[in-house]
């Protein structure tokens, strides 16, 4: 039952991360009937106040209700910030993104603008350049291309849908068999579907707002991501059981035989370059080469390993953890080499995951304690049942992790003879969502001209990789 | 049987809400704009009190490590984030080396009532490196930032726009809290 709810949980955390919202440039425009605006949006979201005006309608605040009411005509959507209901002409909706509070009172989404503010007042947004036009009548839908590719495996097929821009995906399971994909206010368009070859996947149709996926008998949905650079939607495809059950959010694990590997991740790679040094020693080329040795000291040691890139390919930040929960990994081990502006600054370092907004109240302990001790009444701890259980399940990997990092820093501490150097949290884009005992290893400072000379010999390279490949093994051992 | 139930329950959790939300009396949903783009802190009739605050500069040891000074600091939240990040800039007095790798120009702040600060810099000029130097950068901000106002979590926007991260390591997409482990004996 914990086991679940941490999956459940982590899959929440992994799916949110995956589905970036849009980014909106610095300034945009929207234009209405020869009238037009500029606004800066607020973190990805627009202000209300001034769209409204362009309309010729009215944005007006009730204090006591805490609500916004925005009407037009005899139309009226009331919005308040950070709720995700919204009435519409008097009905409740349901919102995926509440709005925000924003310098200008209020500020939502895009698609919230297009779906429930200028739907109902009988509009919708036609993009142009350097923003959006507002024009009467119901939106047919954005264009979107999708490419689809597959790769069959012995037992799972791996469906990527590549996408020319970020959609809001979310993928189903057909009652009667297949899968379909909605694609909300897109109008799909497939590129080259001949080419799409699988004993698995019968066709990929589009419709709009969706696409509809033929699969071979007894074969469905596993798992499904929304995944960014590129934006792409991948499936896992396999047998499943045949009693309908409704589609799994969560990235389960792939059948797999034999033992759970360790997921070795050789950072940054392809255009991301990472830092380099005065001798043009690059982070990504060092990474590579020490994760390389690090997985041959693993192996001859009998574990299996399975690196994220074996060559100087691109991989999203988010893509890597993702890779070592399909595969079940063991541990997951994120390789880097550090740059400073402080010449001085050299040595080794261990990292895990600390969940920063959820899980550490520090900070606000922090602040109530201050406000305490100035007769304040201090603030009110969020302990609702959803951030229990989330500490609950967090804590139980964060601890693991927590003794991965410190086996592995003893080992470069004995190595690099550091006396004092322990282990620290930090909230890491490549180590969310990993759903086993992870860590992130900085190796060194390529911005220190002495250490940088180390970490170009192969003999400094080969005792990092040993000194990971022990402490990796002291944890494993300990377990 | 068990699905209608549960249609029953969420219509009713939904009427709930919606009532909750409509009665809902008070202020504590209204959004109070601290502060919006001011260039420079605006003029105070009165000189404000001299406090001691703490601030955050790098050390050798690649830790953040305070530096402590007397400035005349207000009592509004967002006035005292301006003054903790004009002091930040100015750089250490001491042999601390600078958080900012850049001269960075705060272009807004935004405070919430629910004590988020959203602070909203320039970016760098070109391209930072290196896991280090984004950590000093961000914390050693959010640092300051939160043990010198009531400020709970504090995160950077660059040039308006919400970043996943700055040099591909550290998640810069939500509000952070208070780090310790990177502050130095
Ligand atoms: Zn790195």
């Amino acid at each position: 039952m914990r086991k679940t709810v941490l999956i459940a949980l982590v899959a929440i955390l992994l799916v949110t991360t995956g589905l970036q919202a849009q980014t909106l440039p610095p300034r945009l425009e929207f234009r209405h009937q020869g009238l037009k605006i500029e606004t800066t949006p607020v973190r990805n979201h627009v202000e209300v106040s001034p769209i409204m005006t362009l309309l010729g309608g009215e944005a007006a605040f009730s204090a006591s209700a805490g609500v916004w009411a925005l009407s037009l005509g005899e139309h009226l959507v009331q919005v308040a910030p950070d709720r995700r209901l919204v009435l519409v002409n008097g009905k409740l909706a349901e919102v995926q993104d509440a709005p925000i509070s924003s310098p200008g009172g209020i500020a939502v989404r895009l698609s919230f603008l297009d779906d429930f503010i200028l739907a109902p007042f009988g509009f919708h947004l036609e993009p142009i350049v350097g923003g959006y036009s507002i024009v009467p009548g119901v939106s047919s839908g954005k264009p979107i291309t999708i490419r689809p590719a597959a790769a069959d495996f012995s037992a799972t097929t791996t469906l990527v849908l590549s996408l020319d821009r970020a959609v809001e995906a979310t993928v189903e399971a057909r009652p009667g068999g297949g899968v379909v994909v909605l694609l909300p206010r897109s109008a799909p368009r497939i590129e080259s579907p001949n080419r799409l070859r699988s004993r698995r996947v019968r066709s990929v149709v589009a419709a709009p707002g969706r696409l509809e996926i033929d699969l071979s008998p007894t074969i469905g949905l596993i798992s499904w991501n929304v995944l960014t650079g590129p934006d792409r939607v991948v499936m896992e495809l396999g047998t499943v059981p045949p009693t309908p059950t409704p589609a799994p959010i969560i990235a389960r694990p792939v059948e797999r035989s034999g033992p759970r590997p360790i997921v070795i991740d050789p950072g940054h790679g392809g255009d991301d370059t990472g830092a380099v040094g005065a001798s043009g020693l690059s982070e990504k080329e060092l990474t590579l080469v020490i994760a390389r040795r690090l997985a041959q000291a693993l192996r001859s040691a009998g574990y299996p390993v399975r690196l994220t890139r074996d060559g100087d390919a691109g991989r999203a930040l988010t893509d890597r953890a993702a890779l070592a929960n399909r595969l079940d990994a063991r541990l997951f081990v994120s390789l880097h080499a550090n740059a400073s502006t402080v010449a001085s600054v050299h040595g080794a370092e261990t990292y895990y995951m600390s969940l920063d907004d959820r899980a550490s109240d520090e900070a606000a302990q922090f602040t109530a304690d201050l406000e305490n001790r100035a007769g304040g009444a201090g603030l009110q701890g969020g302990s609702t049942l959803d951030l229990i259980l989330w500490d609950m399940a967090q804590s139980e990997v964060l601890n693991e992790s927590a003794r991965l990092a410190l086996r592995v820093q003893a080992r470069l501490n004995a190595l690099l003879g550091l006396k004092d150097r322990g282990v620290k949290q930090a909230p890491f884009v490549v180590l969310t969502g990993a759903t086993m005992p992870a860590v992130l290893v900085e190796v060194g400072f390529l911005s220190n001209s002495e250490e940088l000379e180390q970490l170009a010999s192969p003999t400094h390279q080969q005792g990092l990789a040993d000194a990971i490949a022990l402490g990796i093994g002291d944890f494993l051992v300990g377990q | 049987m068990k699905g209608r139930l549960l249609v029953i329950l969420l219509a009713g959790l939904a009427i709930g809400a919606l009532l909750a939300w409509l009665l809902v009396t008070g202020t504590t949903h209204v959004a109070l704009v601290e502060d919006v783009i001011p260039a420079e802190p605006p003029p105070t009739p009165t000189p404000a009190p001299e406090q001691r605050i703490t601030l955050f500069f790098a050390g050798g040891d690649g830790l953040l490590h305070p530096e402590i000074r007397t400035v005349p600091l207000p009592e509004d939240t967002a006035a005292r984030i301006r003054i903790v990040f004009a002091e930040l800039l100015a750089g250490p007095r001491s042999s601390l080396q600078p958080i900012l790798p850049y001269p960075a120009e705060l272009r807004a702040l935004f405070v919430t009532p629910g004590g988020r600060a959203y602070l909203d810099i320039s970016g760098p000029p070109e391209p930072l490196e290196g896991s280090a130097t984004e950590l000093m950068m961000v914390y050693g901000l959010v640092n300051s930032v939160l043990l010198n106002t009531e400020v709970v979590a504090v995160q950077v926007l660059f040039e308006g726009t919400e970043r996943a991260t700055l040099t591909g390591h550290l998640d810069l997409s939500r509000p952070l809290v208070l780090n310790k482990d990177l502050i130095g004996r």
